[in-house]
């Protein structure tokens, strides 16, 4: 009961210092997001985007999401925490959709709509879903693998996890894209490392050394990415085709010193925004559409301050 | 038991001492050979340097709490106080741009300074280590993230940072053999701690604390003072590990650091030092850092499942302790 | 009369040891038999080959006179040899019937414990034994005495015939031995064998009927308890006679007062204790378990501070708030449990003596001068007579007194001149406690101030030059040296309101 005890221990500290208590005050609707995490800064960009829909939108909107994303448990408390507040609608990333079920059907059974945001959930309780298609995001990534080295050789993916809806679509749609539109090039190998920038760094190590005639990886998150990067940039390997996904400074510094090729970002701040403008229009009962789809670009050296591209990358 | 009785067990359990080094040596031996004939990819100089590179920051942490374990206590929070301390860096270094030395010397002070605090708990104020260190990772945690704004700190402005664990000194001397300046740290910290420990009172006290508290305290010793002092050490080794991170990153990442403190922990029982206290050794903590990090990077290389990569991990843990246990019930 | 076990020729083995050289021993029903010898005699190593726990080497064992096989400790429980060791084996937070049934609990369906059947069973045994026991009660809550009672009960209760009982009386006050001895007598009048371990001579002439004696693993002899003085049986463990030499005491009128104690109070267990300890004079201190002895030692050693009172040393007072202010004032504690509290047991003898001086042989860096300190070792080992191969030997290795003397080297060596020994010779074989004998007297001469406390009133008479006795947290009255062991018992139980001058 370590995490309930935690919790209240958070609850209760936030009450005593949080100057906004007055604002969980009735007068104003409340919309909590759980997501997926909250330290990374896609996660940040993602609370941007939902503080900007809260602002204009006139409600209150809180934002959590658990330490790392295998912490499902501590997500699901948030999650239970977050509807013992009645709020008028929820916004939730799932880590794991299906653990989340019993938890959706008494949001479901207590009115309260549910948007789902960055990863769908296998059920079909939610009225919405704000996403990057991350099966087509990954696909492009492995268009553009394709087209830098050449239409053929092997590739390697590091992924941020095994078991989580966008690890899966991504490490699947640059997979099965490779299978069906370029023949010539070889997946050889796809680990997973947490997202933690360190392992990953050694993962990447590790592939260069199993695999000497490697000539590209695909890292599918930000910590990976990064982690891809500095394993090439230590071992000082060259020729190596680094495809990112998402920002922040390290990946883009990198790309703009040319160590990496380019990589996918999501529109994370959008996805905050409207996740909580499809969660009031929920709320007031208003038709909302069931696939918002919140879109994804490919930038590298070229585009990268172009003012569409910048908009969306996060420090 | 006779005289002659006692002799010869006494020789045994010196010999029973050193063979023990010997044997998780020559499991690390058989690692090694192992992968090596199973992928030529393997035994490489780029994969040899990029598993000692692996071990820094573990073997770093792992020789800082053996130091802690050896006393009969644990420190949970060496990971989370690894990061905090790379976050106070990027603070002296980036935000307030002070000179390269002054970020170092306040990485190793606040670790040394928290290895304090949690003494303090541990000695003065009687709380189980396991509980007071677990509550250190918790806070380091929060105050790693509160102070960064949950924001990484990028250490582009300070050149040469990444020097400290990536550069090689030894590279410029030696160019064939281009040890990263992060693996000579962790051999001079560790070369250093087990000086401390073999020749030093702090390290007799290390020892003796771990094999009969109250007896070092009614000895007139003031174990309280020691405890804190060894607690601080560690911690400031912690520090020495929290520079090595952030260099390797080239910035200090306020959400790493969990778990962390148990693959350190599994390092220095393989290495064969009893969490019951009063026993261990740093060439022991080196080499079961090294174990750890051959293995992952072995089974890596030979494209074993992720999966089954975990599993495997997990088994050499219990069957090197295990092992151990055999030895030591022989020797006894 | 038949005989119940027979030994016959029993060798045993060990790596580079001898332990056991043909040794013979039998014991008959319904009789006590003591075994004695020096540790390190080989008596606990008989007593786990007939136990099951070793398997000798050559030799039989007979029971009822039909050869047995003893491969396991069960095989032997099953033929009904019980044995209780030195250090209790009990389950602390488990009830006292729990721990007897352990392994054997009466099961109802579905794997639960009959709990009502195991509590009746095991207070039919104390009924038995004539012992007044909760079954329920926690068995954490039981003094040692009361605790050595469940383990009776425990062997019993596997209906032996043999119990084997290894210093049955090591932790047990007089009242406490006398309710063992009564329990004895009982299961020897129905008809069970006891083979009883001790070192105290006058238990051996109370209760055994034959003494067996051993010494370095062979056999000395068996002779009958009633007809055999103590000073032949103690000549046939150590193979010399020891001289039972009364106490001599120095004229101590000039010497200087070294430690003055002024109405030092705590709680319940110390109240308003006045004394004064010259240099070169030992004191001892009698009393009953729970008189407040160690207690009175822990709190001048500051190990638990007094609420009140004074300490001076040399005349000039002293604030006692840990071991350390204790050691700064040149007070050093041996405690009545080395093991716990006065030795590291797993690292080596140097280092031990070294403990509580480190800082002294370090430099500025904390550098330990260990040539300096490996001389300083073998000198002590030398001059202590420590019997040890060398200075790096694992103190858990010695045998009782040689910790006892690395104790005491560690004390000298940290200067101390107000030496508090409690139980100076608990556990310690009649050769060994000579030898520690002649060393406190040795320290006194040397000019040392010594506090000795003692159960054992012949200990006290033969050492103290004065006598301090305590009963119930009080200081009864001071007696001066060889005084008689029933001037002693009388202050002992001297309670409040009858405190002799």
């Amino acid at each position: 009961m370590f995490t309930r005890r935690t919790l209240f221990g958070a609850v209760a500290a936030l009450a005593l210092i949080g100057p906004g208590s007055g604002a969980f005050a009735q007068d104003k609707m409340l919309v909590p997001l759980i997501s997926k995490g909250f330290q990374h800064q896609f996660w940040q960009a993602v609370k941007a985007g939902a503080d900007k829909a809260g602002a204009e939108l006139g409600v209150t909107v809180t934002f959590e999401g658990p330490d790392n994303e295998t912490q499902v448990d501590k997500q699901m408390d948030m999650l239970a925490a977050a509807l013992a507040n009645k709020p008028v609608a929820i916004g939730f990333a799932a880590l794991d959709s299906q653990a989340a079920i019993p938890l959706l059907r008494q949001a479901q059974e207590a009115k309260i709509p549910v948007i789902a945001f960055d990863s769908g959930v296998d059920s079909d309780i939610p009225v919405a879903l704000a996403s990057t298609d991350n099966v087509a995001a990954a696909a492009l990534a492995a268009d553009k693998m394709a087209e830098l080295i050449g239409d053929a050789g092997k590739v390697a993916v590091v992924a941020h996890d095994q078991t989580s809806r966008t690890g899966v679509d991504r490490r699947d749609g640059f997979v099965n894209r490779m299978k069906e539109a370029h023949s010539g090039i070889e997946v050889v190998a796809i680990e997973y490392g947490g997202g933690d920038h360190l392992k990953s760094t050694e993962i990447t190590k590790a592939l260069l050394a199993a695999h000497p005639d490697l000539k590209g990886i695909f890292g599918t998150n930000e910590g990976s990415a990064i982690g891809v990067v500095n394993g090439v940039r230590e071992l000082g390997s060259k020729g190596i085709t680094i495809v990112g996904y998402d920002s922040g400074k390290a990946q883009t510094d990198a790309i703009r010193e040319g160590l990496m090729a380019g990589a996918i970002t999501q529109n994370p701040v959008g996805i905050g925004y409207e996740t909580v403008k499809a969660a009031v229009a929920a709320a007031k009962g208003e038709a909302v559409s069931a696939n918002i789809d919140t879109g994804f670009y490919w930038y590298d050296k070229s585009n990268i301050d172009a003012p569409e591209i910048a908009a969306v990358l996060y420090e | 038991m006779s005289e002659r009785g006692k002799v010869m067990s006494i020789k045994e359990t010196r010999r029973g001492g050193a063979q023990q080094k010997l044997w998780a040596f020559a499991s690390l031996i058989v690692l090694v050979a192992g992968f090596s004939l199973a992928s030529p990819n393997f035994f490489q100089v780029s994969n040899i340097m990029a598993i000692l590179q692996a071990t820094s920051v573990n073997g770093v942490l792992a020789v800082g709490v053996t130091l802690i374990i050896i006393t009969g206590g644990i420190d949970l929070s060496i990971g989370t106080l690894m990061t905090f301390c790379a976050v106070m860096t990027g603070v002296v270094l980036t935000w307030a741009g002070m000179p390269l030395l002054l970020g170092v010397l306040t990485s190793i002070a606040t670790g040394a300074l928290c290895g304090l605090i949690s003494g303090t708990f541990v000695a003065k104020m009687k709380i189980p280590p396991f509980i007071a260190t677990l509550g250190m990772m918790l806070m380091l945690k929060g105050l790693s993230l509160i102070v960064t704004g949950t924001k990484p700190i990028y250490f582009n402005d300070t050149p040469g940072f990444s020097e400290i664990a990536q550069g090689s000194l030894i590279g410029r001397i030696v160019p064939a053999f281009p040890v990263p300046n992060g693996v000579l740290i962790l051999f001079i910290v560790s070369a250093a701690v087990a000086w401390i420990l073999g020749r030093t009172v702090l390290g007799r006290y290390t020892f003796a604390l771990g094999s009969n508290e109250e007896a070092v305290r009614l000895s007139g010793v003031n174990t309280d003072a020691w405890k804190m002092a060894i607690y601080a050490l560690a911690g400031g080794i912690c520090g020495i590990a929290g520079l090595l991170i952030a260099s390797r990153l080239n910035s200090a990442q306020p959400a790493l650091g969990l778990g962390y403190e148990l693959e350190a922990i599994a390092a220095v029982v393989i290495g064969g030092t009893s969490l019951a206290g009063g026993r261990g050794t740093i060439l022991g903590t080196l080499i079961g850092a090294l174990i750890m990090s051959v293995l992952t990077n072995g089974l890596r290389v030979m494209s074993v499942a992720p999966e089954w990569q975990t599993v495997v991990t997990g088994a050499i843990i219990v069957a090197a302790v295990y092992a151990d246990q055999l030895r030591r019930g022989r020797a006894g | 009369m038949s005989e119940l076990v027979r030994m016959q020729s029993v060798d045993k083995r060990f790596p580079g040891v001898h332990a056991l050289k043909a040794v013979d021993f039998d014991l008959r029903p319904g009789e006590v038999h003591a075994l004695m010898g020096e540790n390190g005699a080989g008596k606990s190593t008989l007593m786990k080959c007939l136990s099951g726990v070793y398997q000798p080497d050559g030799g039989r064992i007979l029971i009822d006179g039909a050869e047995v096989a003893l491969p396991t400790p069960k095989a032997a429980k099953d033929l009904g040899i019980g044995i209780i060791h030195q250090e209790l084996a009990l389950m602390r937070d488990l009830t006292v019937a729990q721990n007897i049934w352990i392994g054997r609990e009466p099961r109802l369906s579905f794997g639960r414990i009959d709990e009502a059947r195991q509590n009746a069973d095991a207070a039919a045994i104390f009924q038995a034994m004539n012992v007044a026991m909760d079954p329920r009660a926690p068995v954490s809550g039981l003094t040692i005495a009361r605790q050595q009672m469940v383990e009776i009960a425990k062997a019993l209760s596997y209906r032996s015939r043999v119990l084997i009982m290894d210093e049955p009386t090591a932790a047990l006050n007089d009242s406490e031995i006398a309710e063992l001895f009564t329990i004895i007598r009982k299961l020897r009048a129905e008809g069970v064998g006891i083979i009883y371990i001790s070192h105290k001579m006058d238990e051996i002439r109370q209760i055994s009927d034959r003494v067996t004696v051993m010494r370095d693993g062979a056999y000395v002899g068996t002779v009958e308890a009633a007809d055999t003085p103590i000073s032949a049986i103690i000549s046939m463990m150590v193979g010399r006679e020891l001289s039972d030499e009364a106490v001599r005491i120095p004229d101590l009128s000039g010497a200087e007062t070294a430690l003055e104690v002024r109405a030092l109070s705590r709680g319940r267990e110390l109240k308003e204790i006045s004394f004064s300890l010259k240099k070169g004079e030992i004191l001892g201190f009698a009393g009953l378990m729970g008189a407040g002895r160690t207690e009175l030692a822990r709190a001048i050693f500051g190990a638990e501070p007094p609420e009140r009172g004074e300490i001076r040393v040399h005349g000039k007072p002293v604030t006692i708030r840990t071991p350390s202010d204790a050691v700064r004032a040149g007070i050093g504690y041996l405690s009545e449990d080395r093991k716990h509290y006065g030795l590291a047991l797993g690292m080596d003898v140097r280092a031990n003596i070294a403990l509580a001086s480190l800082p002294r042989y370090a430099d500025r860096l904390g550098r330990i001068d260990e040539p300096q300190l490996a001389g300083i070792a073998r000198d002590y080992i030398a001059r202590l007579s420590i019997r040890t191969p060398d200075d790096r030997q694992e103190v858990r290795l010695l045998s009782g007194g040689n910790q006892q003397k690395v104790v005491i080297a560690k004390w000298l060596l940290r200067d101390c001149d107000i030496l508090i020994f409690d139980e100076p010779t608990r556990g310690i074989d009649v050769g060994a406690k000579a030898e520690i004998y002649r060393l406190l007297n040795d320290l006194a001469a040397a000019g040392k101030a010594i506090i000795v406390i003692s159960s054992e009133l012949p200990e006290v008479v033969r050492l103290s030059h004065r006598i301090a006795v305590m009963c119930e947290g009080r200081l009864t009255g001071i007696l001066p040296g060889g005084a008689s062991q029933e001037q002693i018992m009388a202050l002992a139980t001297a309670r409040e309101g009858m405190t002799v001058e």
